[in-house]
């Protein structure tokens, strides 16, 4: 098991390594000319030229990547153009503020989704089971920048109970930072549930109709035993893929409902960076981004083996 | 005498199908005695699954009881309430299933599933569970019951997953115990296995079993009683010795004569014609008078009711006659010209080897699934390839056809080159359900190798299929049909049909009749042995089951690990000297006439051990007769007691 984490960790070095090479590549192609968005359009070409020399923007783009790259591994991301401030503590606290968002989200769609999908696996073809597949299908088909703009229209204009927008830092009070991540979560969250509800459910009725099923109750167990000991942990090893597909598509939610709800995390940071070409800001964001999703499928793969004995050992015992 | 344990009062069962309801049991009645054994026979669709779930009390919830009782000891189940139904199902009712790869949690190790109902019912401690369970598995003749009740089911073979799974069901000494086709999923010498441990069990805890089956050899070794079903009635029931010897009901005469059988081989099986009747339309009056050769205008109109143990009013008056084949095959069968002497050989594989790789990226192991095998097929011929799951009898019979690479070895078709060979030899698989495209008609199955070899094209295309699809015994109606309008039987028939389009000359039938019930598999088998006899074309004859082989064969080959260690004429290799290997595939087989009592040879272990054969004889970890170190160390020799009748063995010839 250890040897196995080892080796994934491996693999993600690896994986960084290659996404690095493509992110700067990439950020060498957006158009326009970083001198010149740091000066404005009133610069003389002497004054781009000399901003262009202390970022080494001439130099060819290897030497460029390789001073990044190294920087990188010492653990400097490298300084902001528009800011001029060092990007590591810039970026850091953006992360935590997104990762307390994305870490809220996955929980609550992990808790009420495979919830939501047991449940109605269990009383399939009932009333409640088809409720809660029309409101999956309704919540899976509306994008989230649109359930973003009816939450604040309800919430915060029409009731008045919630801020349309803004952060606020646990230190100002709990009540206060509750008040500020409501909405942003119940958005985020309200596609992703639907999602693992429909797979949970779909993966719990298999598993309920397999033979190991009928052989517990046939033991004689009650129905509430057979689904939590016998069914529950083998219908969940599809939902775990899953989750860690979601959090891929969590952080793409992350960017549009941070720019919706003016909520200062990595994604609105990414967004402000583009626009203003502040690459280093952009190349640091993206590739902190890639960190987080294989980190988040390493995990999914190490809970799918507690899950699922076949990885964890060996086939074959003594005959 | 005594209360009966298990006693069925005219039960009916009905599933819903369409508006209406389907009758899955019609009117069941029977019993088990204290301490005997019931057999329940039939094929499927015929209920008996139904009753084992209705018994247990775990009928899918959209199953309705439209009549009748099950008493257990005297007190009627329906009445009982949930809670108590529930307290005798593993406890004084327990099941074992057919599929043991299936009825295991895979999560879950075994001992910890096998202690569940001695924790639930007795109360037992995780400690004294524990104890139970290894005493329970070395009851069940597991040799390291401490490491099995560690294990997770992934890592124990087949038989020790059902020995697991009797184990579970044992815990709580039931009076009753339900099994269900325990030993369908297994390999023959493993079912014997089996079968042996559940004889034991009677023998010394006195148990009453309701043994479900559609294997009447297997009745005729384990059950005292037998009870025929046939779509959810029960047309016969009496003792095993005179069901099986003296069939009343045509049904039964029916499905004993389909059976094929080592012991009197024939030259075609009298199957059971037609198709199972729709439940939810059933025929009027007698509901097998449609496929019975016996019927008369009488048992079209007239229901039958079970009078003196036989669902049929001219049970007594043909007490004598012996179910018939149908007129069709009798007429149109040929008298095969057996090859002549010296004849080339059509078929030629010369040390044809395949290598699997296992395992993932990092950590692979090799695996000889062939190795170095050589085979001949005269033309027209029969070769019968018998062997175990895992003894590579597959892999061998796809690279013949070209769908695997051999790794190593040549084979050669007729002399001809690969693309003929594409049209000179043909597949018939398995399974007919998955080997057919569900979205394409019966005429697009049967003439897409017509259109793809450019054999028949525009009017010509329909003509040949209509032409195919009648020397398979289907009739043109067949032709706008799709695979899901089909039976079982009639889908292995557009399968073969399909394969005979080219013309080839050479046909591999991988266990072509083994998904079918015995009477249909008996129809098919002679379509089989009809094309031989009409096309002159030579199978390779692929089958676990050495009745099936020993049935149609002209000459039979047995391969274990990877390698044929007997080959030649059907009657040399049934008869001694053998092998011993296939002397215990002989003595595996539940055999309808020997019933119980008789010596078994048995082999040891129970898995096709894994890995690369190293040194030896590859037999020597399950040989009952191994002689010595010299079954380690050195490759056997090729003995040949007869013409063209080879085993590979040490035991020296006369012993």
């Amino acid at each position: 098991m250890l040897a196995y984490t080892l080796k994934r960790l491996a693999y993600i070095a690896v994986i960084l390594m290659v996404m690095s090479m493509l992110i700067f590549w990439a950020t060498q192609v957006m158009p326009g000319d970083v001198a010149q968005m740091i000066l404005g359009q009133f610069a003389t070409e002497d004054q781009i030229g000399a901003v262009r020399a202390r970022l080494h923007l001439d130099d060819p783009i290897h030497a460029q990547y390789l001073r990044w790259a190294s920087g990188l591994l010492r653990g400097d991301l490298g300084v902001s153009m528009m800011m001029d401030r060092p990007i590591g503590p810039l970026i850091g606290e953006a992360i935590l503020r997104s990762a307390v968002l994305a870490g809220i989200s996955i929980v609550f769609v992990a808790v009420i989704g495979i919830w939501l999908g047991v449940y109605s696996a269990v009383r399939r073809g009932s009333k409640t089971d088809r409720a809660i597949s029309i409101a999956s299908y309704f919540f899976i088909s509306v994008p989230e920048f649109f359930w973003a703009i009816v939450v604040i229209l309800m919430f915060a204009g029409t009731l008045g109970w919630f801020p349309a927008t803004g952060y606020a830092a646990l230190s100002e009070g709990f009540w206060t930072w509750l008040r500020h991540i409501i909405l942003p979560v119940a958005t985020l969250v309200s596609g992703l549930v639907a999602h693992v509800s429909r797979l949970t459910r779909s993966s719990m009725i298999e598993t309920m109709q397999s033979q190991y099923v009928t052989a517990a109750r046939a033991k004689g167990l009650p129905e509430n035993v057979v689904i939590r000991r016998h069914a529950l942990r083998n219908a969940l090893v599809p939902t775990i893929t899953v989750l860690a597909i979601d959090v891929g598509l969590l952080m793409g939610g992350i960017v549009v409902v941070e720019t919706v709800f003016s909520y200062p995390g990595l994604g609105r940071m990414l967004i402000f960076a583009i626009e203003q070409k502040d690459i280093p800001v952009v190349q640091a964001g993206i590739l902190s981004v890639t960190a987080v999703y294989a980190l988040a499928n390493l995990a999914a793969d190490l809970l799918y083996a507690f899950f699922n004995p076949r990885i964890r050992y060996g086939n074959a015992l003594a005959r | 005498m005594s209360q009966p344990v298990l006693r069925l009062a005219r039960l009916c069962v009905d599933y819903p199908a369409g508006d209406g309801w389907l009758g899955a049991l019609e009117d069941v009645s029977f019993e088990v005695g204290a301490g005997r054994a019931l057999g329940v026979v039939g094929e499927s669709g015929s209920g008996k699954s139904t009753t084992a779930l209705a018994v247990l009390g775990l009928l899918a919830p959209e199953a309705r009881i439209a009549g009748g009782d099950i008493l257990f000891k005297g007190a009627s189940l329906f009445a009982l309430p949930d809670a108590e139904r529930r307290a005798l199902r593993g406890n004084r009712i327990s099941i074992v299933f057919q599929d043991p790869f299936a009825s295991l949690n895979p999560s879950i190790p075994v001992g910890r599933q096998i202690a569940e109902p001695l924790a639930l019912h007795k109360g037992l401690s995780d400690g004294a569970a524990g104890e139970e369970v290894r005493r329970l598995l070395a009851e069940v003749g597991i040799a390291n019951p401490q490491q099995v009740a560690l294990a997770y089911p992934h890592q124990l073979s087949g038989g020790m997953k059902q020995r697991a799974l009797i184990a579970t069901a044992l815990a709580c000494s039931p009076d009753l115990l339900v099994l269900d086709e325990p030993t369908t999923a297994l390999d023959v010498t493993i079912e014997a296995q089996i079968l042996d441990l559940l004889e034991k069990l009677r023998r010394d805890r006195g148990l009453s079993m309701l043994y479900i089956t559609h294997n009447l050899g297997v009745v005729a070794r384990i059950c005292d009683d037998v009870c025929v079903l046939y779509a959810g009635r029960v047309v016969e029931t009496g003792s095993a010795e005179s069901v099986l010897r003296q069939p009343r009901h045509p049904y039964t005469k029916g499905l004993l004569a389909s059976l094929p059988r080592v012991a009197e081989r024939k030259h075609r099986l009298a199957p059971i014609p037609g198709r199972f009747p729709d439940l939810s339309a059933p025929p009027s009056g007698c509901i097998f008078h449609p496929r019975c050769h016996f019927a008369v205008d009488r048992c079209k109109t007239e229901p039958q009711v079970l009078d003196k143990d036989v669902r049929c009013w001219r049970a007594e008056e043909l007490a004598d006659a012996a179910w018939q084949a149908p007129a069709e095959q009798v007429d149109d069968a040929p008298v095969r010209v057996p090859a002549a002497d010296g004849t080339p050989p059509l078929v030629n594989v010369d040390a044809l080897t395949k290598e699997f790789r296992l395992g993932g990226m990092f950590n692979s192991s090799r695996v000889q699934a062939v190795d170095g095998v050589t085979l001949r097929v005269a033309p027209g011929e029969v070769l019968g390839l018998v062997g175990e799951s895992g003894c590579g009898k597959s892999t061998l019979g796809r690279m013949l056809i070209g769908l695997i690479e051999p790794s190593a070895g040549t084979i050669g078709i007729d002399g001809g080159s690969q693309k003929e060979n594409r049209r000179n030899a043909q597949i018939i698989f398995q399974n007919p359900d998955s080997s057919l495209n569900p979205r394409k008609t019966v005429e697009a199955i049967v003439g897409r190798p017509l259109v793809l070899h450019g054999l028949a094209s525009g009017g010509d295309l329909r003509k040949r299929v209509v032409e195919l699809l009648e020397m398979v015994r289907l009739s043109p109606a067949y032709l706008a049909r799709y695979p899901h309008q089909l039976s079982g039987g009639e889908k292995q028939r557009v399968g073969i049909a399909r394969a005979i389009a080219t013309s080839p000359k050479f046909i591999v039938c991988d266990e072509a009749v083994s998904a079918l019930d015995v009477s249909v598999q008996a129809y098919v088998l002679n379509v089989l042995a009809d094309l031989r006899d009409r096309l002159n074309v030579a199978y390779l004859f692929i089958s676990h089951d050495l009745s099936v082989i020993a049935h149609i064969a002209d000459r039979i080959a047995v391969m274990y690990r990877g390698a044929i260690v007997e080959e030649g004429p059907v009657d040399d290799v049934l008869g001694p000297p053998f092998h011993p290997y296939t002397e215990a595939l002989l003595s595996a087989i539940p055999d309808v006439e020997r019933g119980s009592g008789v010596q078994r040879i048995r082999l040891r272990g129970d898995a096709v051990e894994s890995g690369r054969h190293v040194r030896g004889c590859r037999f020597q970890h399950r040989c009952p007769r191994k002689i010595g170190a010299i079954c380690e160390s050195e490759t056997p020799p090729v003995i040949e007691p007869s013409p063209g009748h080879r085993i590979a063995c040490h035991i020296p010839l006369g012993n």
